[in-house]
């Protein structure tokens, strides 16, 4: 729009949020505009969903209000919002696993016949066009439990812009897509913005922000940090934006010496037919583990722990030769001898979300002990963590549920560093974590290093592993194709390693 | 359509549960009893058959609206007696029958509201709503007596064209739970927001514009409507007012829609599983009184089927 006063379809002005104690919006206003991709964006916590699910009528403002061309509007349910032409694709994926994709394209608002009965005739017909748009062939009678990550993604993409609604809301909507479906998704966004719908596109992703939306909107600490067009702002400006920094300042300073051996692995072969290798892990080293996805980092990482039998090689912690924890002894065994494990998924394989902190914190101290020898509540130990690792919590009795991406990582991570661990082998370290969080883990890793520890980390963010590393071991093919110091190793540089490995090996 | 029947038997890409389990017992049943006794398939037996399974079949029936939300209601015996007490009142029939269900709506209402208002879990508030309509009715009717409207007793006795007329009732009530499950919103929500539930994901439905308490209210109410049908039922079968003839019943219907491929955490079980359910109980109980089983060893052999049942799905293995 050229004109001075550009039209708004939805204005959100002054919009304040409390969860009990916790004031997670402050005075927060945003204009969409008709026919424009707005990107919100700022670090986890920063109050990006709340001020989404606000608008989506899941949750209610305590101070502000919410205009519709000019007009107030109330929305004390989804109902309301979803009335009134707000349809929201949410971060969590909410469709409902028992029900068919169909069927859950057009919960809420079916299809009925005359006299009143479900018109599923109709709604499939409508959702296998709806799919077809997204370049899906998928049967609208599948159930939605069948469906991989993705497909799941992209039905949600689907009821989302299926409910013909004048603001679209996607809350992350790529985080398990490829680049592939990306575009296809992209395709679909410029097509509702050209019919003059308002979109509200979050994400981490800074290609997508560039290459998709018109506006930004940044958020930190639940305050309005600025709105700027698109064209305005460099990747570089909008991380300054959201944490008042810039990206190298994120990560710490390298370690200088390193000690003797502490994790070697030999003749290592992960699969039988990957081809042998040797890798080793020094005292004082941050050692990732890099390449592109789903080569076998997993795997590696996970023959340490004994959920993953590896096809041949020796394994030596501290200089002693092991049976590899799949053979003998499993996880406790290298629990025992000083290695902790810190899984991707710290939902379902690491935290026990119902817990307390505290709970979280000292249950690997309770694990070594005799099942039946009285559990202290090491209130000592938890306070200690807390305080140094600078958890966010109201209390340490808060289930860890409740608490940021970030805050729940460091817990993961106190449950070792409160064993006094020696060696810590750990799968995405600040996967799902704000920017604030990763540069205090990234420190907290390497406080660790410098006092004597040994780490081995695996990252999809490549930039992660040689900010954090101090060695990259280029994993290709289930085998280490080349190792190379971080510092020189730049993101082209890994992936011209694996890919030339590549051709060697064909 | 074979598709569908294969579904029954792994149902790893149905909501239904496994429905084929039950079908393939209530088969096998019905071939061992009529090869194996005299008297199974006789028109007499046959009759007393339908009319025995019918009271248990149209509780199940109800009992599913609620297990298919997440929930459980153990006060449907207590409306059976209840109402059969009220039926058994002096009054015309015009007048006590409506009533029946209109306090029957009252108790499914009650139950639904403490539990989604009051955030009671299903079990202690349909347990509470058991003794207090269990104490109620015998206030009403201390011991079984009284006389209930001819029309209804017209209504259950007897045949038309040489079919039983409870085998009406059956067809009537199933044919109705089959419209409001599978043909209308309401049903479609309710197996939404089971699904929800089960997947831990309480406020999935609500995200989509659906009324949850709401629509968990008139499962209750639904419940109870149909249990309430059981009780007329009955009535007309014993020709009185009972407060003890729906002791039980509840339990038998969650054994009835379990044994049907029900899932208790909500969100998967279909009305022919559940219907299968209540046949496979029915054949049983008739089946070992012609063998001259003891009732005591029946009650055993019952509850080792259920857990050999529900042993054999197990959520996780459909994937839902």
């Amino acid at each position: 729009m050229s004109d001075g006063e550009p039209a708004c379809l939805i204005e959100m002005q002054s919009i304040s949020k409390a969860f009990g104690p916790s004031r997670v919006l402050r005075d927060v206003s945003l204009r969409l505009r008709p026919g424009s991709v707005h990107a919100l964006m700022g670090e986890n916590g920063a109050g990006k969903s709340t001020l989404m699910k606000i608008l989506a009528g899941v949750h209610r403002c305590d101070e502000g209000r919410i205009l519709k061309n000019g007009k107030p509007l109330h929305l004390p349910s989804p109902r309301e919002a979803l009335a009134a032409g707000i349809s929201t694709v949410f971060q969590e994926l909410s469709l409902l696993p028992n029900l068919t994709i169909a069927e859950n394209m057009f919960l809420g608002r079916e299809l009925l016949m005359r006299g009143g009965s479900l018109d599923r005739k109709r709604m499939r017909a409508e959702t296998a066009a709806a799919l077809a748009e997204l370049d899906l062939k998928l049967d609208p009678d599948q159930l939605v439990s069948t469906l991989s990550i993705a497909e799941r993604q992209f039905v949600e993409i689907a009821h989302g812009i299926k409910a013909d609604a004048s603001v679209l809301i996607l809350d992350e909507p790529t985080a398990a897509l490829n680049a592939a479906d990306v575009e296809v998704l992209n395709r679909s966004i410029r097509r509702l913005r050209a019919e003059g719908r308002a979109i509200v596109y979050i994400s981490h992703r800074m290609d997508e922000i560039f290459s998709i939306c018109d506006e930004v909107t940044v958020l930190k600490d639940g305050q309005f940090v600025g709105t700027r067009a698109i064209a305005d702002v460099t990747p570089d400006g909008l991380i300054a934006m959201m944490v008042g920094r810039e990206l190298a300042d994120l990560f710490p300073a390298r370690s200088a010496n390193l000690g003797k051996p502490v994790l070697e692995l030999s003749g290592f072969r992960a699969t039988p037919k990957a081809s042998a290798f040797d890798l080793t892990l020094h005292q004082g080293e941050i050692l990732g583990l890099a390449g592109l996805e789903g080569q076998g980092q997993q795997r590696i990482m996970r023959a340490l722990i004994g959920r993953h039998a590896p096809a041949g090689g020796t394994l030596r912690l501290h200089g002693q030769a092991l049976k590899f924890p799949s053979a003998a002894g499993g996880i406790r065994a290298m629990a025992r001898r000083g290695l902790g494990f810190v899984p991707e998924d710290r939902k379902e394989e690491g935290l026990m979300l119902g817990l307390s902190v505290a709970a979280n914190l000292v249950i690997g101290l309770h694990a070594e002990k005799p099942a039946f020898a009285p559990a202290r509540s090491l209130k000592g130990v938890v306070q200690r963590m807390t305080d140094a690792l600078r958890i966010k919590t109201a209390s340490s009795a808060t289930p860890v549920a409740s608490l940021s991406g970030g805050s729940q990582q460091k817990v993961l991570l106190g449950r070792y560093l409160a064993r006094e661990v020696k060696v810590l082998v750990i799968e995405e370290p600040t996967r799902g974590v704000d920017i604030g969080a990763k540069s205090e883990i990234y420190t907290l890793l390497r406080d660790f290093a410098q006092a004597g520890g040994a780490v081995l980390i695996t990252s999809r963010e490549t930039v992660e592993l040689i900010g954090l590393c101090d060695r990259l071991a280029v994993v290709h093919g289930d085998t280490v194709v080349v190792e190379l110091p971080a510092a020189e190793a730049t993101e082209h540089s890994i992936l011209a390693a694996a890919l030339t490995a590549e051709g060697v090996a064909a | 359509m074979i598709q569908w029947f294969k579904s029954g038997f792994s149902a790893r890409r149905s909501r239904q549960g496994l429905w084929g389990v039950p079908l393939v017992i209530a088969v096998a049943l019905v071939v061992i009893l009529s090869l194996g006794t005299d008297q199974f398939a006789t028109r007499e037996n046959l009759f007393n058959l339908i009319a025995q399974a019918m009271p248990l079949l149209i509780a199940a029936v109800g009992q599913l609206f609620v297990i298919l939300v997440g929930g459980l209601d153990l006060s449907v015996g207590s409306v059976i007696s209840f109402s059969t007490a009220i039926l058994s009142l002096d009054g015309p029939a015009i007048v006590l029958i409506p009533v029946v269900f209109l306090l029957a709506a009252l108790v499914g209402l009650i139950n639904g509201l403490v539990i989604t208002r009051l955030n009671v879990h299903p079990i202690i508030a349909t347990l509470a709503m058991q003794y207090v309509l269990l104490g109620i009715t015998r206030i009403l009717r201390p011991v079984s007596g009284g006389t209930v409207p001819d029309v209804v007793i017209a209504a259950v006795q007897g045949s038309v064209l040489g079919v039983p007329l409870p085998l009406f009732w059956g067809l009537i009530a199933v044919g109705l739970a089959a419209k409001i499950l599978y043909g209308s919103r309401f049903g479609l929500h309710l197996f939404g927001i089971g699904g929800g539930i089960a997947a831990g994901m309480e406020d999935a439905a609500s995200t989509y514009g659906i009324r949850v308490s709401r629509n968990i209210v008139l499962a209750y109410v639904a419940c109870a409507l149909f249990a309430a049908l059981a009780g007329v039922f009955l009535a007309g079968r014993i020709v009185s007012g009972d407060p003890n003839v729906g002791l039980l019943f509840e339990l038998d219907a969650i054994t009835a829609a379990a044994i049907g491929g029900t899932q208790l955490s909500g969100g998967v079980g279909s009305l022919h599983g559940t219907v299968l359910g209540a046949i496979v109980l029915a054949l049983l109980a008739n089946g070992m009184n012609l063998a001259n089983v003891s009732p005591f060893i029946q009650t055993a052999i019952k509850g080792g089927l259920l857990l050999a049942i529900v042993g054999l799905q197990s959520r996780k293995k459909m994937g839902l």
